[in-house]
C-alpha cells in the first residue's frame, strides 16, 4: 500500500467500494469537539493507496460511510442527512432521509448494492428501519415496526429477493423478516440448539447466500431465502467477529466465509477443518464478486478460491491435459525431446483442445504477467497442433490481460479480477477510468480495443473536455480551443453537450465559443435558448433548416421580447417571419395585420382586409368598410387596379344588398357577370341593362352573357330580337352554336345564314346542312375547310356530296 | 404500340418493400400501439363514434388541430370522457401542439408521430402525398417539408444504397439537397461500403417548369388525370365510364395490364389501340369453338378467369376513353389546344390573348381561364400592363372579387405578372445573386425575389429546341422525341434539362440556358468516384420534383428511357396537372 496511514484502520471509519474500487477513511470520526485541528478528516485513496482527496470533515457527526454503484461516496450523518461527494472529493450533492431519521438519530447505516443501483437502509434510534432502494432515485420506504423491539438488534442486514429489498435482523435468539408490508419472525432451518444471540451476519456478494455467526461460536450457512441450510461450522470462539464476508465464486460448488477477528482470520466452509490465518495488522475485508480484498496499513490481498483451470495445471503433480501441456511447452524451451512426449501424451487422450482451453482460462486468473506470459505461451504452443482451434478465445485473453495487467497497477490501482473485469464490463470500466480522470488511459484502451468511435474515443474526449471546461484559472479562449485540437471533428462527439456542461459551470462566453465547434447548428439552439442568447438561437436554428425549431425560438422570443422587438427581429429573419405570419394567419389574426402594418406591407395589408370581408365579417355594412379598408391600403400600396377593383366591389355589394331588398331572391356574393344574368333570368332586363351600363361590362361580355341567359330562358323571340338590336361583337356563329346546344335546330338555321363567311362552312355543319356547306367550301376554296366537310359526310345520304368536293378539289389541283 | 425496354434496361428496384414497411409501421401503431379498431375519414363534422378512446391520424396542419381541438371541447361539454391519440404523419409540428394547448386540450390529448413520407404508387413511381407542398412553399415560402424530403431521401439511400451522382436546379433543391447531404454525415457509415442502386439522381423545383404542367394533357394516364382526377394512384370512374349506375375504384398501375400498355400513349392511338384488343381478346375467347372436353376444361381453369379480367379492364378503359372523346373532341377542346400550341410557339398572341378573354367572358371555367392566362403570362415573360388589367377585370367579373387574392397569389409565385418596364435582366440577376451569396441569405426564399424573376421562356425554348421543327404531320403513332406527350409541339422542359444533364453528365455547356432559369447558384452536380457502381445501376435514374410532376412528364421520360436504354424512377411530393396547380393558387370563399 503507498499510503502514510498515522492512525490505526481501527480507530476510522472505512468504506472500500467493490469492484477494486477506492478506499474512503475518516480520520477521528467520533470526536465531538469542536476544536479544528481535531476535526475529522476525510481521506480517499486508490485502491492501492495512492492519495485522491483529503478534506476536513466540517458537516455533521458521520455515523457510516459507503460507495455507490457510480463510485460516489454516501456519508451518512447522524441526522439522516447524507452528504455525496466524488471520487476526487468533490461535493455533489446531498439529499434527507426524513424526518423521521431526522428526530431519531441514525443508529446504524448500510450501502448495498442491486441492480437497479446503490441503496441505503438506515436504523434510527427509535429502532426503525428506513429504506431507499436506489439513492439517484431516492423514495424512502419505512419498513414495518419490528413488535416489542425494545433494544436495537445484534445485528442486521438487507437482502435481496425478486427484485425487492429486505432487512433480516436478529434479537436475542428471534430473527425477523421485514418487507414493506409486514414483519415476519422467521427461523432458521438446521440451526444448531442452544443459540441465545446473533453476533454477526453476512449476505453473499450476489444476495444468493447468508451466514450467522452465534454467541455459541457456531456458524450456519444457507440460502438467503432462509428455506436451506447449507453446511454449519463450530469455530468455538465466542468473541463477536470484526467482520464476516462470503468468499465464492460464481457458478462454483465451494462455499466459504471469511471470518475476521482482530488478529485471526478464518476461511469456514463445508468441511471439519477450517482455514486459519493470523493477521499481523489491523485489517479491514471487502467482500468482492469472486473472492476478498484484505487491505491493511501496508498490504492489500485478495484471497479467493483457486480456479479449476488454475487447480488443474498447478496442483502438485496434476495429469491434467493443460498441466501437460504447460510442461510440454517448458521442455519445447529447453530444447527437450520430452516436450514431444508430454505432447503425445495428451493427444493420444485427444485433450488437446481442452488443454488449450484451460491454460487461456488459468492465464486469466493470474495476476503475474510472467505467470500470464507462461501460460499463455503453453495455449499458443498447444494451438499449433490443433486444427482450426477458433483463435478468438486466445486473442481475447491477451487483449484482457493487456487492459487488466494496465489498470492494476498501482499508479493506477484497479485491481480486477478477470471474473470482476467480464462482469463489470469494458464500458464500465472505461467510464470508472473517465471518473478517475486517466483519459489517456482510456483512450488507449479504446485504441487498443479498437471500439468504435462513438462509444470508445469520443466518448471520452467529450468527458475529458467537460472536465476541462470546470477548470476556471484557464482562459475561455484558450480551453475552446484545446477543446477543438483535441475533438476536431471526431464522430460522436456533441459540443453541446460540453456546451451545456461549460455554461453549467457559470461559462456562458465559453458555451457560446464551444458551440461555434458545433456542425448541427440544430442541437445549439436549446442550449442558446437556455443561456437567453434567443436572438442567435433564432439564426442558427434557420440555419439548421428545421422550421420546426425556428419555430420553438419564436415562441420563445415572442414571450421574452416586447412585441416591438419582436417584429424587429422577425423583420430581420424573412424565413422566420414567413413561418410565423403563416402561424398567425390560422391562429392570430390581428397579429398578423399588425405585422403587415409595422412592415408598411400595404398590399398585404389590402389583401388582409379583401379576406376579412368575406371571411370574418358577416354584415354587409361591415364588409363594406372592410372593403374600404383594403382599397385606402390598396391605394398606399399604389395599386391601382386592385384599389378600383375593390371600390367596384363595395359599389357592387351595396347594390346587390339593394336588390336583395327590392327584388327578392339572392344576390349577394355573386359575381357581376353572375348578378346580371340573374337579373336577365329573373325578367329584370332593363336592370341587368343598367347594371351593365353603371360596371362598365365590355359588349362582348355583355352579348355572351345575354346569349346565354336568353337560350337558358328559351326565350327565342327575345334572342332574335336581341341579335337584331345591332351588329353583333362575337358575330352569330355563338348563336347558332347555343341553339343546337339547345337542340332548336329551326332557331339555329335562322343564325347559320348571318354568320361571316370565314365561319360560315362551321356553322352550317352545325345545324347539319352538309350540302350548303359543301357548296360554300367550294366557293371558298379552302382546302381545310373542304376536309371538314368531307368528314362530316355519312356514306348513305351525303354521297352526292361527298363526291362533289372530291370533283372540287380534284379541279383544284388541276389548277 | 407500348414499346417494350430495351433488352439491356436495368431492372428497378423493389418498391415494394417500402409498401410493407408503411404497412406494418402503420398496423403496428394503430393496433398494437393505439387498439385502433374502426378506422373513419377526418372530416369537418362530428364524430360518430361511440369509442371510448379516438385516434387521429392527421397531417401535421393548424386546421387539423382546431378540428380535433373542437370535438374534444365539445366532448367536454357533453360531459364525455374519452382518450384521445394524434397521430402526425410524417412528423409533430411544434406550432401544432402550441394550437391543442392554446384551445385548452393539449392536456387531453396524446400525440405520436409517423414517419411516413415514400408512397409506392407504381413500380416506378414514388409519392410522398405532399400536395400542400406545392403551395406552402412555393406561395407562402414554408420550408417546413423541407426536412420531410431530406429525410425521406436518406430513407431511400438507406435501403438503395448511395447515389454516386447528383444533380440538381433550384432552391428548395439546394437546400433539401445540402440537409440531405448533412443527415448522411451525421449518420456516417450506414450506407457507407453499400453498393449503390441507383446511379442517378436529379432534384428538380417544379417552379424551374412551370409551363410544362400548365399544359393540357394528352397522353392517355394524363388525360385520366385530367379528367377524372387519379387520387394516390387510383381513380373513381363514374357512371358516364361504367355505364351502369355506380361508380367504380380503378388502381392504375403497371399491374393493369391494358393500361400499361396504353398509359403513355398519345390519346389519338388509344381507341385504335384498344379496339384491337378487344378484336384479340374475341379471337381467343373464340377458339374454345371446337375444343374438345380437355382442352375446354384447361382453358376454363388457365386462360378463362385471365380474359375475363381483361375484358374487364378493357371495358373500363374503353369506358373511359368514350367518356374523354365526349368532352375533348369537342370544338373547344381543339381551340384550346390550338391556342396552348400558340402561346408555347410564340405567335399570334393577340389572337390567344383574345381567346382568353372571350374563355373568360363566357365563363367557360376559372380553372382553366387562368391556366390559360398563366400560360401566357410565363410564355411571354409577363403579360404587357393593358392585357394584365383587362383580362384582370374580365376574370373578377365573372368569377367574383375573391379572385383579386388569387391574383396576389400568382403573381408572388410568378405564374401571373405583368412586364416590368425598365428592370433589365442584368440588374434583377446581380440583386438575386447577391441574396444568394450571402449564406444566410441563401436559405431565405425571399417570396418578392419572384417578382423580379422572369421566365424567360422563349429565349430557353430557342436554346433546347423545345419546339421541334416539323415537316409534314408528326406521327403520333411513332413518336420520335418526348414531344409527342404534347402532340408533337412541345417538348417538356423539365424533361428536356434531365435530357441534357443526362447527357453531359453536368451542367456543363448549359451555363446560358440555367442562367435564363434565374438559378445560377441554384444549379449543382454531384459527383463522387464510385467505382462499385455497376454499368446496370448507372443507367437507372431517380428523378425528384418538388412541387409535384405530371403524367405527361412521366410519359416523356419513359418514352425518353426507352430510347436511351435508361430506366427513370420518380419521386415526387405529390402528382399534379394543371387544374391543382391553379387550384393551390386559388382563394376560394370558405
Amino acid at each position: 500500500m503507498d499510503w502514510d496511514l498515522k492512525e490505526e484502520l481501527r480507530d476510522c471509519l472505512v468504506a472500500a467500494a467493490p469492484y477494486g474500487g477506492p478506499i474512503a477513511l475518516l480520520r477521528n470520526p467520533w470526536r465531538k469537539e469542536k476544536a479544528t485541528s481535531i476535526r475529522p478528516v476525510l481521506e480517499i485513496y486508490s485502491a492501492s493507496g495512492l492519495p485522491l482527496a483529503s478534506l476536513l470533515w466540517k458537516s455533521g457527526p458521520v455515523v457510516s460511510l459507503g460507495w455507490s454503484a457510480e463510485e460516489e461516496l454516501l456519508c451518512v450523518q447522524e441526522d439522516g442527512v447524507v452528504l455525496v461527494y466524488g471520487l476526487h472529493g468533490d461535493f455533489r450533492r446531498h439529499f434527507s432521509m426524513g424526518n423521521e431519521v431526522l428526530q431519531n438519530r441514525v443508529l446504524d447505516a448500510r450501502i448495498f448494492h442491486t441492480e437497479f443501483g446503490s441503496g441505503l437502509a438506515i436504523l434510527t434510534g427509535a429502532h426503525r428501519f428506513t429504506l431507499s432502494a436506489n439513492v439517484g432515485d431516492l423514495k424512502l420506504r419505512r419498513m414495518p415496526e419490528v413488535p416489542g423491539l425494545q433494544s436495537a438488534p445484534s445485528c442486521w442486514t438487507t437482502l435481496c429477493q425478486d427484485r425487492v429489498a429486505h432487512i433480516l435482523l436478529a434479537v436475542g435468539p428471534d430473527l425477523y423478516l421485514l418487507d414493506h408490508a409486514a414483519c415476519s419472525a422467521v427461523t432458521l432451518p438446521g440451526l444448531a440448539p442452544g443459540v441465545s444471540s446473533f453476533l454477526q451476519m453476512a449476505v453473499s456478494f450476489t444476495y444468493r447466500h447468508l451466514a450467522l455467526f452465534t454467541d455459541t461460536g457456531y456458524i450456519w450457512m444457507g440460502t438467503s431465502s432462509l428455506k436451506e441450510k447449507l453446511c454449519e461450522f463450530n469455530c468455538n470462539i465466542r468473541a463477536p467477529p470484526k467482520q464476516m464476508v462470503w468468499c465464492s465464486r460464481p457458478r462454483s460448488k465451494e462455499r466459504a466465509v471469511v471470518v475476521a477477528w482482530e488478529r485471526r482470520l478464518m476461511v469456514v466452509g463445508d468441511a471439519p477443518e477450517s482455514i486459519q490465518f493470523v493477521l499481523d495488522e489491523d485489517s479491514y475485508l471487502v467482500p468482492e464478486l469472486d473472492g476478498v480484498r484484505i487491505f491493511s496499513r501496508s498490504t492489500h490481498e485478495f484471497l479467493h478460491e483457486v480456479p479449476v483451470a488454475s487447480e488443474e495445471i498447478f496442483k502438485i503433480a496434476s495429469m491434467a491435459p493443460g498441466a501437460l501441456l504447460l510442461e510440454a511447452q517448458k521442455e519445447y524451451e529447453k530444447e527437450s525431446q520430452k516436450a514431444d512426449e508430454y505432447l503425445r501424451e495428451i493427444q493420444e487422450l485427444g485433450q488437446l483442445t481442452q488443454a488449450v482451453q484451460q491454460c487461456i482460462e488459468a492465464a486469466g486468473h493470474e495476476h503475474r504477467p510472467d505467470m500470464q506470459k507462461s501460460l499463455l505461451r503453453a495455449a499458443s504452443f498447444g494451438k499449433c497442433f490443433l486444427d482450426k482451434f477458433p483463435p478468438d478465445s486466445f486473442v481475447r485473453m491477451c487483449q484482457d490481460l493487456r487492459v487488466l495487467n494496465a489498470i492494476r497497477d498501482y499508479h493506477i490501482g484497479i485491481p480486477l479480477t478477470y471474473s470482476q473485469y467480464k462482469q463489470l464490463t469494458i464500458q464500465v470500466l472505461l467510464d470508472r477510468l473517465v471518473l478517475r480522470r486517466l483519459y489517456p488511459l482510456a483512450i488507449q484502451i479504446c485504441e487498443y480495443l479498437r471500439l468504435p468511435e462513438v462509444q470508445g474515443v469520443s466518448r471520452i474526449l467529450a468527458h475529458w473536455a467537460c472536465y476541462k471546461v470546470q477548470q476556471k484559472d484557464v482562459s475561455d479562449e484558450d480551453v475552446a480551443r484545446a477543446i477543438n485540437q483535441k475533438l476536431g471533428d471526431t464522430p460522436g462527439v456533441s459540443y453541446s453537450d460540453i456546451a451545456a456542461r461549460a455554461y453549467g459551470c457559470g461559462r456562458t462566453e465559453l458555451a457560446i465559443k464551444l458551440l461555434e465547434y458545433e456542425p448541427r447548428s440544430g442541437e445549439q439552439v436549446p442550449l442558446l435558448l437556455k443561456m437567453k442568447r434567443s436572438k442567435l438561437a433564432l439564426s442558427k436554428a434557420i440555419e439548421s433548416g428545421d422550421t420546426d425549431l425556428v419555430f420553438t425560438v419564436l415562441l420563445h422570443l415572442k414571450n421574452e421580447l416586447n412585441r416591438g422587438d419582436f417584429f424587429m427581429t422577425l423583420r430581420n429573419q424573412p424565413m422566420a417571419l414567413s413561418l410565423y405570419r403563416q402561424f398567425c394567419k390560422h391562429q392570430e389574426l390581428e397579429t398578423l395585420k399588425d405585422l403587415y402594418n409595422q412592415d408598411d406591407n400595404h398590399q398585404e395589408l389590402g389583401s388582409f382586409h379583401i379576406r376579412a370581408s368575406y371571411a370574418a365579417e358577416e354584415r354587409i355594412e361591415g364588409r363594406v368598410a372592410a372593403l374600404q379598408t383594403a382599397a385606402d391600403a390598396f391605394y398606399k400600396a399604389k395599386n391601382e387596379f386592385a384599389a378600383k377593383a375593390t371600390e367596384d366591389q363595395m359599389r357592387l355589394l351595396r347594390l346587390q344588398r339593394r336588390l336583395e331588398d327590392e327584388l327578392g331572391g339572392h344576390f349577394v356574393d355573386l359575381s357581376l357577370h353572375d348578378t346580371v344574368t340573374t337579373l336577365i333570368l329573373g325578367g329584370h332586363s332593363k336592370r341587368a341593362e343598367q347594371l351593365a351600363r353603371d360596371f362598365r361590362i365590355p359588349d362582348k361580355r355583355l352579348w355572351w352573357l345575354k346569349l346565354t341567359a336568353l337560350a337558358d330562358l328559351e326565350d327565342w323571340e327575345e334572342l332574335e330580337k336581341f341579335s337584331k338590336s345591332k351588329k353583333s361583337p362575337i358575330g352569330y356563329l355563338p348563336f347558332v352554336e347555343i341553339c343546337m346546344k339547345q337542340h332548336n335546330k329551326y332557331e339555329a338555321k335562322k343564325y347559320a345564314s348571318r354568320v361571316g363567311p370565314e365561319q360560315k362552312v362551321k356553322a352550317l355543319l352545325l345545324v347539319g346542312d352538309v350540302a350548303q356547306a359543301a357548296d360554300v367550301a367550294i366557293e371558298h376554296r379552302n382546302e381545310a375547310e373542304l376536309s371538314l366537310v368531307l368528314s362530316h359526310c355519312t356514306g348513305a345520304t351525303d354521297g352526292a356530296t361527298a363526291d362533289k368536293i372530291q370533283r372540287a378539289r380534284a379541279q383544284a389541283q388541276k389548277k | 404500340m407500348a414499346f417494350p425496354h430495351r433488352p439491356d434496361a436495368p431492372e428497378l428496384p423493389d418498391f415494394s418493400m417500402l409498401k410493407r414497411l408503411a404497412r406494418d409501421q402503420l398496423i403496428y401503431l394503430l393496433e398494437q400501439q393505439h387498439e385502433v379498431d374502426k378506422l373513419y375519414k377526418v372530416e369537418s363534422k362530428p364524430a360518430l363514434s361511440s369509442n371510448e378512446q379516438l385516434c387521429f391520424l392527421v397531417r401535421p396542419r393548424i386546421k387539423n388541430m382546431r378540428y380535433i381541438a373542437s370535438l374534444v371541447n365539445a366532448d367536454k361539454m357533453a360531459g364525455r370522457t374519452r382518450k384521445y391519440k394524434v397521430i402526425f404523419c410524417p412528423q409533430k409540428f411544434h406550432a401544432c401542439e402550441m394550437v391543442l394547448e392554446e384551445e385548452g386540450v393539449y392536456g387531453d390529448v396524446s400525440c405520436d408521430e409517423w414517419a411516413f413520407s415514400l408512397l409506392p404508387l407504381d413500380v416506378d413511381l414514388l409519392s410522398m402525398e405532399l400536395p400542400e407542398f406545392f403551395r406552402d412553399y412555393f406561395l407562402e415560402g414554408d420550408q417546413r417539408w423541407i426536412n420531410t424530403v431530406a429525410q425521406a431521401l436518406h430513407l431511400l439511400s438507406t435501403l438503395y444504397g448511395p447515389f454516386p451522382n447528383c444533380y440538381g436546379i433550384g432552391r428548395c433543391t439546394k437546400m433539401s439537397y445540402e440537409l440531405w447531404r448533412r443527415l448522411e454525415e451525421e449518420e456516417d457509415g450506414e450506407t457507407k461500403g453499400r453498393r449503390p442502386e441507383i446511379g442517378h439522381i436529379f432534384l428538380l423545383d417544379r417552379d424551374v417548369d412551370f409551363v410544362t404542367a400548365l399544359c393540357s394533357q394528352v397522353v392517355y394516364e394524363g388525360l385520366v388525370d385530367d379528367t377524372f382526377r387519379i387520387k394516390c394512384g387510383s381513380v373513381d370512374f363514374g357512371p358516364e365510364v361504367t355505364s351502369s349506375d355506380r361508380s367504380l375504384k380503378v388502381l392504375l398501375n403497371a399491374e393493369d395490364k391494358v393500361f400499361n400498355e396504353i398509359r403513355n400513349e398519345h390519346f389519338s392511338n388509344v381507341f385504335g389501340f384498344l379496339s384491337q384488343k378487344a378484336r384479340n381478346l374475341q379471337a381467343q375467347y373464340d377458339r374454345r369453338r371446337g375444343m374438345d372436353i380437355k382442352q375446354m376444361k384447361n382453358f376454363v381453369s388457365q386462360e378463362l378467369k385471365g380474359l375475363k379480367q381483361e375484358h374487364r379492364l378493357l371495358s373500363v378503359h374503353i369506358g373511359a376513353c368514350e367518356s374523354i372523346m365526349k368532352k375533348k373532341t369537342k370544338q373547344d377542346f381543339q381551340e384550346l389546344i390550338k391556342t396552348e400550341h400558340a402561346l408555347l410557339e410564340g405567335f399570334n398572341i393577340r389572337e390567344s390573348t383574345s381567346y382568353i378573354e372571350e374563355h373568360i367572358d363566357r365563363q367557360v371555367s376559372p380553372i382553366e381561364s387562368l391556366r390559360l392566362m398563366c400560360l401566357l403570362s410565363i410564355t411571354e415573360n409577363g403579360l404587357i400592363p393593358k392585357d394584365y388589367r383587362s383580362l384582370k377585370t374580365q376574370y373578377l367579373q365573372s368569377y367574383g372579387p375573391e379572385h383579386l387574392l388569387t391574383f396576389s397569389n400568382l403573381r408572388r409565385a410568378g405564374l401571373l405578372t405583368e412586364q416590368a418596364p425598365g428592370d433589365t435582366l442584368t440588374a434583377v440577376e446581380s440583386k438575386v445573386s447577391k441574396l444568394v451569396t450571402d449564406k444566410a441569405a441563401g436559405k431565405i426564399t425571399d417570396a418578392f425575389s419572384s417578382l423580379a424573376k422572369r421566365s424567360n421562356f422563349r429565349a430557353i425554348s430557342k436554346k433546347l429546341n423545345l419546339i421541334p421543327r416539323v415537316d409534314g404531320e408528326y406521327d403520333l403513332k411513332v413518336p420520335r422525341d418526348m414531344a409527342y406527350v404534347f402532340s408533337g409541339a412541345y417538348v417538356p422542359l423539365s424533361c428536356r434539362i434531365i435530357e441534357q444533364v443526362l447527357e453531359r453528365r453536368s451542367w456543363q455547356g448549359l451555363d446560358e440556358v440555367v442562367r435564363l432559369l434565374n438559378c445560377s447558384e441554384l444549379a449543382f452536380t454531384d459527383t463522387t468516384k464510385e467505382d462499385k457502381a455497376s454499368s446496370e445501376c448507372l443507367r437507372l435514374i431517380l428523378v425528384v420534383f418538388l412541387g409535384g410532376c405530371t403524367f405527361s412528364e412521366i410519359s416523356a421520360l419513359r418514352f425518353l428511357g426507352r430510347e436511351k436504354g435508361y430506366r427513370f424512377i420518380f419521386l415526387t411530393t405529390a402528382i399534379t396537372n394543371s387544374a391543382r396547380l391553379m387550384e393551390a393558387m386559388s382563394e376560394v370563399k370558405a
